[in-house]
């Protein structure tokens, strides 16, 4: 997620919400406002956050609430919160079933260029071999592909702030084009 | 045999070097300089972890030392804890961090610990030092003071960052630092990559600062990635771990215990290695000529970190000036290295190093990454008895000897 205005319900989520303590029912169900009711996210611009790694998304969330990685709406939702919530909340959506969501229609062309520049620049080294994510690494396979471009951008050009600098380094002098092709061939994986 | 292993290196170097000539210039990475041979590897940096680990979910019982030694957890809830820095009345103890931005402070008393976070939301703040009651806080793009901190909890920093001259670059430049015998703070600058022509002179050195920040001094190059060091007891050299660069196979390169003799002194990066041997991929001619040697090799890829020359009483007296050093663990290797606390024992001339596990058990393979623990740095409380972080849990164990009055329950 970054600027305003990518989620609109996110930012209604935020204001409403984030100043109660929650069950984790209610807590779920704010997430699932913006990151869909199965992790599988529908809204333009938020990640899917069903089968990535556990500890990846304890990361994320940490480095949200420590204003480390930067998002105005995530932080206020994170703010204050406990270690042990969100070691539960990343337990719960890393256990949901990942499944790639309809975007625009698939261009085999552009999606054969894809597969062949993840090959060439060896993603699946840490991202494993079928793009599902490790540990710290997260699952890329069928992960939006508006928010995959947004972030391989942000990350190259080191506007993502948060976390290691080994992405920024991993797509470095990578172009657009090839950005936008990597999106469309991971996004549409199983 | 190391020979073989360097010519084949050389070799297939070339094949990478054409391989990157399609880029403007090589991308500053951890995974810069892969040989093909390496290409498909799997080796990643192993994941820290940012939520707390509950000291029930810490086995310090899994932990050995030498008979006659205790270890006990001191205090936990610290996540990435590292570079510990002690208050001169060893009350108070600070710890940097790296990718959770935070400075702890542990206060120990009447045996209890207590933890709380000094400052938080930095950029890889690692490097902390004591001055006498200031606090010293290096991140990569930061340096902060806080005046008095020892005994006024709501000291605020004051802002020295403009006074250091710190370099854009940020890989490898997280800091340990420290006050030397003369009153000097030393800091060091790593490679912004695994293996590369640097990009200014700015980096892969050791420098020393007036504790304002003037006087700078460039004291040592070619120096990869230092962050640790210690004064030796009886000379009072500088003497600095080193961690050797990647992807150059399971028994290359060692990780350096390093002494400084003068200042000057160029450690080799990123030409020449180790006990003279060349890069297979920065190549210059004469590559070693000129080059200082490491006091000792510390094992390859094992993440040499924080050294501690022993001077404490506690101890049995064969500790006494014996170098402590925490060896976090390897992740660029397919066996694992390191993942523990070994003893050195060297001349004070950098001769007959010899080194000896002291604190084991934090790995529970000695062919598979199955640790649970990485120990990363060494302080010597005033009772003599030493602290170890450990980055992985956010924790700090004490080890003390003999009948020392233990440590009471956190």
């Amino acid at each position: 997620m970054q600027a305003p205005g990518k989620g609109r319900w996110a930012w209604l989520a935020a204001l409403f919400v984030s100043s109660f303590a929650f069950s984790q029912g209610e807590r779920l169900s704010q997430c699932a406002a913006c990151h869909g009711p199965d992790g599988n996210s529908v809204t333009q611009g938020v990640p899917s956050l069903a089968g990535q790694p556990q500890l990846f998304l304890e990361n994320q969330m940490i480095l949200f609430r420590e204003e480390l990685r930067r998002s105005p709406v995530m932080t206020p939702i994170l703010a204050g919160m406990k270690d042990a919530e969100i070691v539960a909340l990343a337990e719960h959506f890393s256990k949901l079933k990942a499944r790639p969501v309809a975007q625009s229609p698939s261009d085999r062309e552009v999606a054969r260029k894809g597969e062949a520049l993840a090959k060439k620049l060896r993603c699946g080294v840490c991202h494993t071999a079928n793009f599902q994510g490790q540990k710290q690494m997260p699952r890329l396979a069928g992960q939006r592909e508006d928010y995959l471009v947004s972030e391989m951008l942000a990350y190259r050009d080191g506007k993502r702030s948060g976390g290691d600098t080994i992405m920024a380094a991993a797509l470095y002098g990578v172009k657009d084009e090839e950005i936008r092709a990597l999106a469309h061939y991971l996004s549409r994986l199983p | 045999m190391n020979l073989k292993i360097v010519a084949l290196a050389v070799s297939t170097a070339f094949a990478l070097t054409a391989q990157a000539q399609d880029k403007p210039k090589p991308p500053p990475a951890w995974h810069q300089g892969k040989p093909p041979a390496q290409a498909e590897s799997k080796l990643a940096p192993h994941a820290g972890k940012m939520t707390e680990t509950p000291a029930s979910q810490i086995p310090v019982s899994k932990l050995k030392a030498p008979k006659g030694f205790k270890v006990e957890l001191w205090a936990s809830g610290l996540p990435g804890g590292r570079a510990m820095a002690v208050s001169e009345d060893g009350k108070k103890v600070w710890v940097g961090t790296r990718s959770i931005g935070r400075v702890y402070e542990v206060t120990d008393e009447g045996g209890k610990r207590s933890v709380r976070t000094v400052i938080d939301k930095l950029n890889q703040p690692a490097g902390v030092a004591v001055n006498g009651g200031a606090l010293y806080v290096f991140a990569i793009d930061k340096v902060l003071k806080f005046n008095d901190i020892a005994s006024n909890a709501n000291a605020q920093p004051e802002d020295l960052t403009a006074k250091f001259d710190l370099p854009k670059e940020q890989h490898h430049n997280w800091k340990y630092v420290a006050f030397g015998p003369d009153k000097k703070l030393y800091v060091p600058f790593g490679a912004p990559c695994n293996i590369c022509e640097l990009p200014s002179d700015e980096y892969a050195q050791i420098r020393r600062y007036n504790a304002d920040g003037s006087g700078k001094e460039v004291i040592a190059t070619g120096v990869r990635n230092s962050v640790g060091f210690d004064w030796h007891p009886k000379t009072g050299e500088l003497w600095f771990t080193d961690h050797g660069r990647d992807w150059a196979g399971d028994k290359g390169f060692h990780d350096e215990l390093n002494r400084l003799s003068k200042a000057g002194l160029n450690f080799g990066f990123p030409y020449c290695h180790n006990n003279g041997t060349p890069d297979p991929d920065v190549k210059k001619e004469k590559a070693c000529e000129g080059m200082a040697k490491p006091a000792l090799l510390l094992g390859p890829h094992v993440a040499a970190m924080g050294i501690k020359f022993y001077t404490g009483k506690m101890f049995p007296k064969e500790y006494r000036n014996v170098a402590f050093i925490a060896r976090k663990g390897s992740w660029n290797r397919e066996k694992p290295s390191g993942f523990d606390v070994v003893t050195v024992r060297v001349g004070a001339d950098g001769k007959g190093g010899k080194i000896t596990p002291f604190l084991t058990g934090f790995n529970e393979s000695k062919e598979a990454y199955k640790f649970w623990g990485r120990p990363a740095y060494i302080a010597q409380m005033p009772d003599g008895a030493l602290l170890v972080s450990d980055e992985q849990v956010g924790a700090i164990y004490r080890i003390s000897y003999g009948s020392a009055k233990p440590a009471a329950k956190k």
